[in-house]
């Protein structure tokens, strides 16, 4: 029975990696960047949701407003800060994407308080017994079904739109899309503005769970993506989503187990390790 | 000529400055604590409480007619900051002496140097043993975590007669310290731990420790952490149907926790230094004083900070003379009563004190016991 719990519990922490992965590998796979700085915009996602909820908003309309303004902070990042930078080296913008890391979590410090916010009202707080004796609030069952549905949703645009067809063919050979007509820039404002939206999702949600908000909450995020799409083969959106999911549930074990002689993070990058030495093109991905 | 002429500015301005230095009419104190970055919060709280403190002795007319002045640096809670702003403070601000009111890794490092430099330095709450270990110099108004660790081993097995407990420990020297002295004293007061689980600081997502703990049916959970890990720890473990009480100590120990774990944050027990019942003045203006000043309640940081500088303050007013000598002498004979309590200090540097026990009711950190006992509360005196 325990077992069973802790594999759930390892589905909702790996339902918000992916959440927070996705954009990053959706942003690697078009332009070849490592955009540290998603992670700030995961952070900027849960302030704002817990703002709105504080300020008498729903929790549906704080999530909604939050993914949508995340959303367009992502385009901005994209627009300012790597559009001068693609045709640089890729490590001018991996530099980039630090400094406006670094520099968001002083932000949001000196905006919000270095004490972190939290939720005067926490909602969906309810608990649901799912099976006798393990509880479950409607906050962590709202993460793997939020997850579930808005990953479908985008892998059904992803293979049944044109836009979808259209961002596939651009991450495929960007100048061959480009000739058969594909507006490339158009797909990037969306790569960004799904991705980032994703991002503010995952922190929205996170701030329900822990009730937490905090300047610095995206510096575990921001290096644990970067291991997600590693293990996931840098720029396969599938193979991301299951390291999301098995990092979830061997951090749930290995806490429990492991926790005497590694702490979580030091789990997650030995796991890290021992994948890429016996697959190094990652978990899904073909050689 | 440039050398020359360099040389010469050099020894104008130091000229000029002689005098001054001299004749100061402020004693300055060198203060560094983590301003920016993760441990902010905590940094500033205990600023504020310095500065509070600071405010009131030069408000009552100074040390003999000189204004107290801190000098403040931010060391981001890390030694690689605090060892050269250390060196700063001694060798160009020329500071009287030093007061941490940063975290263990920090004030470690900047102990060493005040210590080389035979300047004294009081480190307000970092917990590590090694801090007063770096001399004779150096001093802590703080417990150190074995110390608190032994009193939860009381306040749980005996005070409460709970038996069966899950720890769940923060792996920094902060929880480990605090695990040592509870299990240290665990069986003397007839406490079984069923299991210990650790996490890291900078976890907040606790769902397999709250299942597997739930599973081992413990009397009662004794969790180090700081608010910020606990906030969310106790309304996880809340969350899951986990009844029993929990344990904490002074990591918890601001409203910061209560606003986090909300009505969960009910009937959570610390162990801690400020005891927001205290009939005593000194303590009484300053949880008034402080949330003036801050404008949100006082906590344990803000209580340690504004201590050390009390404590330093009178050391000062007693020193037989202005050398540093002089006032480590003050410090080490020091009785004084602060806001966190009676303070006095062993050959080690460490101090005595009570150990506080709060509870959280109606969404306050209320009185609920105090623990006196000198034997179990013996501090580290080598």
């Amino acid at each position: 029975m325990l077992a069973i719990e802790l594999v759930i519990q390892g589905i909702v922490q790996g339902a918000i990696y992916a959440l927070i992965a996705l954009g990053l590998v959706l942003v690697y796979g078009l332009l070849r960047i490592l955009h540290v700085a998603h992670a700030a915009l995961y952070t900027l996602g849960a302030y704002i949701g817990v703002i709105i909820v504080n300020h008498g908003g729903h929790i549906i309309v704080a999530t909604a407003v939050a993914m949508v303004a995340v959303g367009f902070v992502g385009v901005g990042v994209y627009r300012f800060a790597y559009k001068p930078l693609l045709d640089k080296p890729p490590l001018i913008a991996l530099i980039a994407s630090i400094g406006m890391f670094i520099a968001a979590e002083e932000i949001y410090r000196i905006i919000f308080g270095a004490y972190g916010m939290s939720f005067e009202q926490p909602p969906l707080q309810q608990q649901i017994e799912l099976f006798k004796g393990f509880h479950l609030s409607t906050a962590r069952i709202s993460v793997v079904f939020l997850s579930i549905l808005f990953i479908g949703v985008l892998g059904w645009l992803a293979a049944s739109t044109r836009t979808g067809i259209a961002w596939r063919a651009t991450v495929s050979d960007a100048g061959m899309a480009a000739s058969f007509g594909v507006n490339i820039e158009k797909v990037r404002y969306i790569n960004f503005f799904i991705g980032s939206a994703l991002a503010a999702l995952a922190g929205v949600m996170v701030a329900l769970l822990n009730n937490l908000v905090e300047p610095t909450m995206g510096a575990v995020p921001a290096y644990k993506a970067l291991a997600i799409i590693v293990l996931g083969g840098l720029g396969s959106v599938r193979g991301t989503l299951v390291a999301s999911i098995a990092l979830g549930i061997i951090e749930s074990f290995g806490t429990i187990y492991l926790g005497h002689v590694m702490d979580r993070d030091a789990i997650a990058f030995t796991f890290l390790i021992i994948v890429l030495m016996i697959r190094p093109q990652g978990l899904l991905t073909r050689r | 000529m440039t050398k020359y002429f360099k040389s010469l500015l050099l020894a104008v301005v130091v000229a000029l400055s002689l005098p001054f230095a001299a004749f100061a009419d402020s004693i300055k104190i060198g203060f560094n604590a983590p301003l920016t970055g993760f441990a902010a919060a905590d940094g500033n709280s205990a600023l504020v409480g310095a500065e509070l403190a600071v405010e009131q002795v030069n408000s009552a007319g100074g040390i003999s007619g000189k204004q107290l002045e801190l000098v403040i640096y931010d060391d981001q809670a890390s030694p690689k900051e605090s060892a050269p702003l250390a060196v700063k403070l001694i060798t160009q601000d020329n500071v009287a002496a030093g007061i941490s009111g940063s975290y263990s890794g920090a004030t470690r490092a900047a102990a060493t140097i005040y210590q080389e430099n035979s300047v004294p330095y009081i480190s307000a709450y970092a917990v590590h043993p090694d801090i007063t270990r770096a001399g004779d110099y150096v001093f802590r108004t703080s417990f150190v975590g074995e110390v608190q660790g032994r009193a939860g081993a009381k306040l749980i097995g005996e005070m409460m007669g709970h038996k069966r407990v899950v720890m769940i420990t923060l792996n920094n020297d902060f929880g480990k310290s605090l695990a040592n002295g509870f299990k240290e004293k665990a069986a003397d007061f007839g406490i079984e731990i069923v299991n210990e689980y650790e996490y890291s600081i900078k976890d907040r997502e606790f769902g397999a420790i709250v299942s597997k703990a739930k599973s081992d049916e413990p009397d009662a959970i004794y969790a180090s952490g700081y608010f910020f890990t606990a906030g969310p720890l106790v309304r996880q473990l809340r969350a899951a149907g986990i009844e029993v009480p929990v344990i904490g100590q002074e990591g918890y120990d601001s409203q910061k926790f209560i606003e986090i774990a909300g009505p969960d944050a009910e009937g959570v027990i610390i162990t801690t230094s400020l005891d927001r019942d205290s009939a005593d003045a000194v303590t009484q203006d300053f949880i008034s004083g402080f949330e003036a000043k801050a404008g949100y309640p006082s906590d344990m940081v803000a209580a340690s900070a504004h201590t050390a500088v009390l404590v330093m303050a009178d050391a000062l007013a007693r020193a037989a003379d202005d050398s540093a000598a002089a006032l480590r002498e003050a410090i080490a004979g020091a009785n004084v009563m602060a806001s966190t309590g009676q303070i006095s200090f062993n050959a080690l540097g460490e101090v005595q004190k009570d150990v506080q026990i709060q509870i959280v009711k109606d969404g306050n950190w209320r009185h609920y016991a105090v623990i006196s006992d000198t034997e179990l509360l013996a501090p580290p005196a080598e």
